[in-house]
């Protein structure tokens, strides 16, 4: 566990008061809560300081009013950081990171499709999962969509316009 | 020259193959110059039904996300949750997981082999790879009943033993296997057809591999020593020795190569575990609540890195399962592989990740001036690149 306390000490004096907390659950695990401001700038630290090299998948998590947008950030392949913070549905933006790390360019445009978080700066955030003819404004993955109300979208409009 | 800007989609149907995919290709002669994924074809919408599931039925949906890694995700599966109610796995259990796990990286990466094979015109390989390939399906269904969708893995443990005789038949089947392996190494490293197609093709920078997100045998051809078995060690992979497999030369052969001896390894790794596996029980009991809380689990996949994100509200029904297979791992990388390359290359680059998808059979041709559009079948592309 020695290196992940490192990890979390040199991330706190780099982010200072924006690591709103930090708590390592178990060996190779580090739970990180950021402030979105600080975004590029943490994935930046990460990346090319502390060698975060590899990212490994990005998660949105529906918490009712607001969705959670998670990082998922690998050391040496080895120690998995989630880097984390919440935005509101009302004005889900976030800064894209694909310029720091390209391996997150289809991840975002996953998230997006699926929960509606738009990434600012990203090149193409058109559908990569979703059909074209999905409505817009629709995100599956948000909790207000039930699957009976998801399954006769598909079925009825998507099918037609498909047929 | 003038280029002639040429737009080719290039799938997604194919009959056979799940994972359906479309790259959009723009190509200036023969030259690749753009590339545009489209996936999401096969897309079921698992990621919501794990929320309307219990964690017993998610074992079986978890089987199902994938048809030839199946274990690989009820692992990963099984992992999330044993993590978070806090269960320890029995040691049994953990060498039975590695047993089955290392059998379906044998049978995958032999499915590959014969695939790539067959993109290269080279049946008589695909033929006898898929041949042998049975030895380790008889294997699986000696062990579970099944040969695929073995259903090995439950939470808390594993759901059947592997008994000495059954020890005894799969030490005899995996002798087989091993010189079989060493056969089809020869053929990588000495057979024309093959070096012709596949040295210097897709070419993949170690730097590229690791900035692109690349997992699995993708990232270990090009030279980058990443394994989960290793560096996050899961089941009993931290008790037993073996060597990550990586080649330097960034190219299909190097990604023929990773794998061939990954099986070879595999084989290794598994007469081990059998030896060396303690007796005991299978499987432990698993509490009644579920209790809140959030996991991240991570598993090798025959393909590379598979990660399963958990999080838990206290109920019988996850809160957000979240899964992220290795072959969308791979896809930025294999679109940075695919430029600057010839068209004629595109089947066996694109095979070269190992994708779970081929849309190899069908391709439309779209010539802008006149938007006129028609479609090839395989065997008229092969014929006009192979000189069939």
């Amino acid at each position: 566990m020695e290196k992940e306390k490192e990890i979390v000490k040199r991330l706190k004096s780099f982010l200072g008061e924006n690591l709103v907390k930090v708590t390592i659950p178990r060996e190779r695990r580090i739970f990180s809560y950021i402030r979105k401001e600080v975004l590029r700038e943490a994935v930046n630290y990460l990346v090319n300081v502390l060698r975060f090299k590899h990212i490994s998948t990005i998660t949105g998590v529906d918490l009712g009013g607001e969705i959670e947008v998670i990082y998922h950030l690998a050391y040496e392949g080895s120690i998995l950081l989630s880097l984390r913070f919440t935005v509101s549905k009302e004005k889900p933006n976030v800064p894209t990171i694909t310029d720091i790390v390209s391996g997150a360019v289809l991840y975002e445009r996953e998230v997006h499709d699926f929960l509606g978080v738009k990434f600012d700066g990203h090149p193409d955030l058109s559908p990569l999962m979703l059909p074209e003819e999905w409505p817009q404004g629709v995100y599956p993955l948000r909790k207000e969509h039930k699957l009976e109300e998801l399954k006769e979208m598909t079925s009825k409009k998507v099918g037609e316009k498909m047929l | 020259m003038n280029p002639c800007p040429i737009k080719i989609p290039f799938g997604p149907q194919h009959p056979a193959l799940k994972e359906p995919e479309n790259f959009l290709f723009e190509i200036e002669g023969e030259r690749i110059v753009d590339v545009k994924p489209r996936i999401g074809y096969n897309h079921r919408g698992i990621e919501k039904a794990f929320e309307c599931k219990t964690y017993i039925q998610n074992i079986y949906l978890a089987e199902r996300i994938c048809g030839i890694c199946s274990d690989a995700h009820t692992t990963c599966y099984t992992q999330a949750i044993e993590e978070l109610l806090g269960l320890e796995v029995p040691p049994r259990a953990k060498y039975i997981r590695v047993i089955i796990a290392e059998l379906e990286r044998i049978q995958s990466h032999a499915l590959w082999i014969g695939l790539v094979a067959h993109e290269i015109g080279f049946d008589t390989l695909f033929m006898y790879v898929w041949r042998d390939r049975e030895t380790v399906l008889d294997i699986f269904e000696r062990i579970s009943g099944n040969r695929i969708h073995y259903a090995m893995n439950t939470i808390g443990g594993v759901r059947r033993d592997i008994s000495s005789a059954m020890v005894l038949e799969i030490k005899k089947s995996l002798n087989h296997m091993e010189e079989r392996v060493k056969y089809y190494l020869d053929v990588v490293k000495s057979e024309r057809t093959i070096l012709k197609r596949a040295v210097d093709i897709g070419i993949l920078e170690p730097k590229d591999a690791v900035n692109l997100g690349a997992v699995g045998p993708t990232l270990r051809a090009s030279g980058v020593n990443h394994d989960v078995r290793v560096d996050d060690p899961y089941a009993a992979y931290d008790e037993i020795p073996f060597n990550v497999i990586t080649h330097e030369d960034c190219d299909v052969l190097s990604r023929i190569l990773v794998r061939c001896e990954e099986m070879h390894e595999s084989i290794e790794i598994i007469h081990y575990a059998l030896g060396y596996m303690p007796d005991g029980i299978i499987k432990t009991e698993i509490p009644m609540n579920f209790p809140e809380g959030e996991t991240v689990s991570r598993v090798e996949a025959p393909r590379g890195e598979l990660i399963h994100y958990l999080k838990s509200n206290g109920t019988r029904k996850p809160e957000r399962y979240k899964v992220r297979s290795p072959t969308l791992g791979n896809i930025p990388a294999l679109c940075r592989m695919l430029l600057g390359g010839f068209v004629a290359d595109i089947p066996i680059v694109l095979a070269g990740i190992d994708p779970c998808f081929s849309c190899m059979d069908r391709m439309a041709f779209i010539d802008i001036k006149t938007d006129e559009k028609w479609v090839w079948t395989m065997q008229q592309l092969r014929r006009k690149f192979t000189n069939e």
